[in-house]
């Protein structure tokens, strides 16, 4: 890898950083919202959290980096398990609505502690010299990092599909009354899903906030970070682990193209095609094309009318 | 006595769906609940299995008392149950299916590994060997039912409680299910077999409790609680109770 390095220009370092990030992002959203079908509107509360704590120990209490990261990852389970030991006693829309009431009431808590937070004038993390608890990674640096935190992230993921744990998920998300009865404590096993994908999330968000040393509540806490990390799932194919990393890949490389090469509509165009994606493969990519392979099933048309609601 | 059911009531709104049901199983017992529809059959079952908590009244399991417990709670002490209308998890196959309950219930596996081998076990037991790999939503009625029933064994109960899993079986897969339930009893199993078909459930059982609406009418022998009027009365209405009579 450090050998590639440098054939990388520092732009592309800092496009596939962001790639990498969006993958952790998605394959944890995919643990509570894919396996546990628990559709979270409030994700971007762990990436918030995870971020502030972070840059809080640093700037604050000269907290080196590999020490508050960690400390993000723990508070991301906290609040995991402080929201979710109500909230997920609800389904369905209900439980998409009190999560996003959850990260909005986050966001205002950190706009609100001044003295630890900045407020809303937002958090400088010190990267440079003595005051810098942890010296900047620079570009090369935050790629790799990215890079080992997107494969961890994977890992996590794909051990524990393959575990009981990751049985008693996909049995709590196809019928809670059923799992129960076969012995799952269906309320531990949402809370720690919950809590894991909370945590890959806030690890993430740690290092966001140092990457980008300058950063608001109203960016680390940005509502439309949710909606990416759900598109991602929903088009790459939720439940499965190569289809958070298909969504995350291929819809934050075309993004940044069509911005690059389209100015002005590159938004539209960008949420046209999710449009025409979803229409044509409502159950993702990666499972579009798993059972296409298994039935010989290709056509897209055919796909359509089988997912018709 | 493994299962004991103390002035067990369960109120909906303002309809009492079951009042004051109180009886016990011994350790072996096949014991039948019989009872039209609407007369509080599976109200009982989810109110031991704890999917239901009672509105008074206790559940007494192996001598414990486990009275509004969770559903896992009261798995783990080795009850395990059908679902009238069968729950298959959709997503995933006939034998993973099996393998969750063999995962998680009552002295589990310790391995996913483990868990398939013993998904095969129960799928050969049930005769549904061959559908393994299918998806629950390819089977048949009668073979969703056999699955439904290989998912509660998975779990390795002590008693199992199965809600209906002879309705709308022909009479070649009732024989099938009935002789099932035979070597489950062998094998140590205690049984409580809720059913609407009542040739079936007559031939199975060791003893009869007839429910309707909501309260004990009469239990006892096979044979007795047939030849007893009000029995025939509550499933036919009264006129041809007389007319029989007559």
């Amino acid at each position: 890898m450090l050998a590639v390095q440098p054939l990388i220009e520092p732009g592309t370092q800092r496009l596939l950083a962001t790639v990498f990030m969006f993958v952790a992002l998605a394959q944890g959203w995919n643990l509570i919202g894919g396996f546990t079908g628990y559709a979270s509107f409030g994700q971007v509360a762990f990436f918030g959290i995870g971020a502030y704590t972070a840059a809080v120990l640093m700037t604050n209490y000269h907290v080196s980096f590999w020490a508050a990261m960690p400390a993000a990852i723990v508070g991301g389970v906290l609040f995991a398990v402080l929201i979710g030991a109500p909230l997920l006693r609800l389904r369905g829309h209900y439980f998409a609505i009190a999560t996003l009431g959850a990260a909005e009431g986050a966001r205002e808590v950190v706009n609100n502690l001044t003295p630890l937070t900045g407020g809303g004038v937002g958090i400088t993390v010190p990267t440079f010299g003595a005051q810098a608890p942890t010296p900047y990674f620079g570009k090369p640096g935050f790629y790799i990092a990215f890079l080992v935190l997107a494969v961890l992230s994977i890992a996590v993921c794909a051990l524990l599909a393959r575990s009981r744990f990751g049985y008693a998920m996909v049995a709590v998300h196809e019928d809670e009354a059923a799992a129960g009865a076969v012995g799952i404590n269906t309320t531990a096993v949402k809370v720690v899903a919950f809590a894991i994908s909370g945590a890959i999330v806030a690890a993430a968000g740690a290092f966001y906030a140092f990457q980008q040393i300058q950063f608001y509540p109203e960016s680390v806490f940005d509502a439309s970070i949710t909606v990416l990390m759900v598109i991602m799932v929903v088009i790459g194919g939720s439940g499965t682990i190569l289809g958070p990393i298909a969504g995350a890949v291929g819809l934050e490389l075309l993004s940044q193209y069509l911005r690059i090469n389209l100015g002005l509509y590159n938004q539209l165009i960008f949420g046209a095609i999710i449009v025409v994606v979803v229409v044509f493969f409502p159950q993702g990519i990666v499972n579009f094309f798993r059972d296409a392979i298994r039935e010989r099933r290709f056509s897209p048309l055919d796909n359509i009318r089988r997912y018709r609601l | 006595m493994i299962l004991e059911v103390r002035n067990l009531a369960r109120r909906f709104g303002g309809v009492w769906a079951l009042r004051d049901v109180s009886f016990s199983v011994e350790e072996g017992e096949i014991l039948g609940v019989i009872g039209p529809n609407g007369a509080g059959k599976t109200t009982l079952i989810n109110l031991i299995t704890g999917h239901l908590r009672p509105t008074s009244g206790q559940v007494v399991i192996g001598g414990s008392d486990v009275t509004g417990r969770r559903p896992w709670v009261i798995a783990h002490g080795g009850v395990a149950r059908t679902f009238q209308i069968v729950k298959p998890f959709r997503g995933l196959t006939v034998r993973e299916n099996v393998a969750i309950g063999a995962m998680h219930g009552n002295h589990h596996d310790r391995t996913v590994h483990e868990a398939l081998a013993t998904a095969d076990h129960l799928l050969e037991l049930v005769g549904i060997a061959s559908r393994a790999g299918a998806a629950p939503g390819e089977l048949s009625v009668a073979d969703a039912r056999r699955l439904e029933l290989a998912k509660a064994l998975a779990s390795r109960p002590r008693l199992l409680l199965i809600d209906e899993v002879m309705a709308g079986l022909r009479q070649q897969e009732i024989e099938a299910a009935v002789s099932l339930i035979h070597r489950l009893r062998e094998s140590g199993i205690t049984i409580v077999a809720v059913e609407h078909v009542m040739k079936a459930i007559v031939s199975i059982s060791d003893r009869i409790l007839v429910l309707h609406q909501g309260a004990i009418l009469t239990s006892g022998a096979p044979s007795d609680v047939l030849a007893d009027e009000r029995v025939v009365e509550a499933y036919l209405g009264s006129r041809f109770a007389k007319r029989r009579l007559n």
